[in-house]
């Protein structure tokens, strides 16, 4: 299997927040990196996560399954899960594959921070 | 019983159907002991009917009947008999040479004997049963076995998979069948560049059938090194197999040599059944005559020669197919596949096929013999560049690698680049990754040695990107319902199962088109005229 070609850094923001910034693809092969990054994420307890996508390069449908994924995993735990930084393309497939409903999405991270402060 | 009796009496055991054997100690031996008499009882013979209706331990010396048992017991010193009678059939006799005492056998020892008999009867019969099973079985068995070496080695001989030629398809399809098989099929590359096709049906079946097999084709590829006339090909191989082949084996044989750069192909046949040219307009058969390989020296073959033309096929066949009988012992026969070959111009023929030889013969067939087809076609696709008022924009393929999708995505956006909105190129490239995943995975099985093959067209108001699988006729794209959300998030449903719907969403039509050998998915996208 090719590497992942994607890399994943969290940031927290504060003890609720925490940021992950995603840069390259995501696709099936970026599971352990955003599973990783997940867990590191959340293990100090932050309760809002936001996924940063203005690095995307790329987005398969296999990435969106991932998604799916980690949106079960944030629901089971009771934490929340925003994004940010979409294009407008893959802001489309969001409102298609209905991901948007479950996922707050906002523009940029600063807008997605004050809704999480909120 | 005592000692002395036990010592006396012989056992008979081992009679089948037809005759009973006796066993019988010689009167002399000091220790007397069982012994087998050899005494064979034929069925008819009147010892029999006499034993059938005089239950007990018989003197046989008191019997006056014509009949040869009687005088080879005598003959063996017999002088009790007792029949061992199971379910009205004779199974044995318990026959017995005189007392050791040299005295008569008392009531008392008759008495023995008739319950002696009695019992073993029943015991006798159950074992003799058991043992015909066993035997039967490990018959069974030993013919099961040699139908899967005959099996193994005949599958071990057809071609992996069938060669990729640019701008031709080369399909095969082979269904063994369970008792009888002997047929194969071969493609040898030649070193002019030449496709050397070869069917062949090997009279006769099991382990001899399937070694003439093998050595029937490692003559056949080592011919076609040398010559490259289809006629002298079967002539020299002919020659070769007749001082070898078993008496009343023979094979039929085609060997088809096309030229992929022309499309002339040329053939001869060894008793084989004809192949069927399919040209847009008609249905033939394509005759060249010659015998079968192995039946006699000195043979020598027509040569055909026809031209395949893009979008043409040729099919070759073995009579598994037109000599398959539905439950009214009708034969599929040739008219019925002429008939299928006409009514399907394009698309996958051999699925067509096998879809009418099923419905024909029911789904209770006891396949009969083996049914293999191989399809020659020269593909129409070459023919694309020159669509009224289109152009190809590209045309490659990709090897089947997880990943590989992203590089043939940007490769087909760059082309295509120029005649699409900026959106329109986002969904393109969505919509192009995802078919390519799926020919990859769904269609190819990821097995990086066979390509996905892609094209970009366009023409008048439209693009359109065809992706191409090789991943056979089976079904392996289903239009899924529209992928819910929430099942998923419940875990109702696997959080996969985007790409189809991606697909459907990104372009403004999809069409899925079945070939002979695999898929090819067409996405359409409106050219908005002004770029």
């Amino acid at each position: 299997m090719p590497q992942a070609n994607v890399k994943m850094t969290v940031r927290k923001i504060t003890d609720h927040t925490s940021v992950i910034d995603i840069e390259g693809e995501v696709t099936g092969f970026a599971e352990n990196e955003l599973m990783d990054a997940y867990t590191q994420a959340t293990s100090a307890g932050a309760k809002a996560i936001l996924l940063n996508f203005g690095q995307l390069e790329y987005m398969n449908s296999s990435g969106i399954g991932l998604l799916v994924t980690v949106l079960i995993r944030a629901q089971r735990q009771g934490q929340k899960l925003m994004a940010c930084g979409l294009t407008e393309h893959y802001r489309q497939i969001f409102e298609l594959t209905r991901l948007d409903d479950a996922i707050g999405i906002y523009g940029t991270e600063q807008e997605a921070l004050a809704a999480a402060a909120a | 019983m005592t000692t002395q009796r036990n010592n006396l009496w012989q056992s008979v055991l081992g009679r089948g159907k037809k005759e009973a054997q006796v066993e019988i100690p010689p009167v002399e031996a000091p220790v007397a002991a069982i012994q087998h008499l050899g005494v064979d009882i034929a069925a008819n013979d009147p010892l029999v009917a006499y034993f059938l209706t005089n239950r007990g331990a018989i003197e046989l010396s008191r019997l006056n009947l014509d009949s040869p048992a009687l005088t080879a017991l005598r003959d063996a010193k017999v002088q009790i008999g007792v029949p061992l009678v199971s379910q009205g059939e004779l199974i044995g006799l318990l026959s017995l040479g005189p007392r050791r005492s040299e005295q008569d056998y008392s009531a008392d020892d008759r008495r023995l004997l008739n319950n002696l008999a009695s019992q073993a009867a029943p015991s006798l019969r159950v074992a003799q049963l058991a043992r015909q099973q066993q035997a039967a079985a490990a018959e069974r068995e030993r013919l099961e076995q040699e139908l899967r070496v005959a099996r193994i080695i005949q599958q071990t001989l057809l071609p992996k998979q069938t060669p990729k030629l640019p701008g031709w398809k080369l399909s095969t399809y082979w269904q063994p069948a369970r008792a009888v098989g002997g047929d194969f099929y071969d493609f040898i590359e030649m070193a002019d560049g030449r496709m050397c096709v070869i069917i062949a049906d090997v009279t006769d079946k099991g382990v001899p059938a399937a070694l003439v097999m093998a050595s029937a084709r490692s003559v056949l590829r080592g011919v076609v090194e040398q010559l490259d006339s289809p006629a002298k090909i079967l002539e020299r191989v002919n020659e070769t197999l007749v001082p070898d082949i078993p008496p009343k084996m023979f094979i039929t044989c085609l060997c088809v040599i096309f030229d992929p750069q022309t499309g002339v192909v040329r053939f001869s046949n060894a008793g084989h059944n004809l192949p069927i040219l399919r040209t847009s307009t008609e249905t033939v058969e394509v005759k060249a005559t010659g015998m079968p390989l192995g039946l006699m020296p000195g043979m020598t073959y027509d040569e055909a020669e026809v031209t395949l033309k893009p979008g043409e096929r040729m099919l070759l066949y073995s009579d598994g197919i037109s000599e398959a009988h539905n439950p009214d012992r009708e034969m599929f026969g040739f008219d019925r596949l002429h008939e299928v070959v006409a009514a399907h111009h394009s698309g996958a023929l051999v699925e067509h096929l096998i879809t009418a030889l099923e419905e024909f013969v029911g789904s209770d067939w006891d396949q009969e013999d083996d049914v293999t087809f191989v399809l020659i076609k020269r593909s129409a696709s070459e023919t694309s560049d020159n669509v009224p008022g289109g152009r190809v924009l590209a045309n490659f393929t990709v090897k089947s690698e997880p990943g590989n999708e992203r590089a043939a995505m940007e490769r087909v956006a760059s082309v295509v680049e120029s005649y699409l909105t900026a959106d329109q190129l986002e969904k393109l490239k969505t919509a192009v990754a995802e078919t390519i995943m799926n020919a990859m995975e769904h269609g190819n099985l990821y097995r990086s040695d066979i390509p996905v093959e892609i094209m970009a067209l366009v023409a008048g108001e439209q693009l359109t990107i065809y992706v191409s699988d090789q991943g056979g006729t089976q079904s392996a794209y289903k239009l899924p319902e529209e992928p819910d959300l929430d099942a998923k998030l419940a875990g109702l449903d696997t959080p996969r199962g985007w790409g189809l719907f991606l697909i459907q969403n990104m372009v403004d039509e999809m069409n899925l088109i079945d070939n002979d050998d695999g898929h090819t998915v067409e996405l359409k996208f409106n050219l908005q005229g002004e770029k």
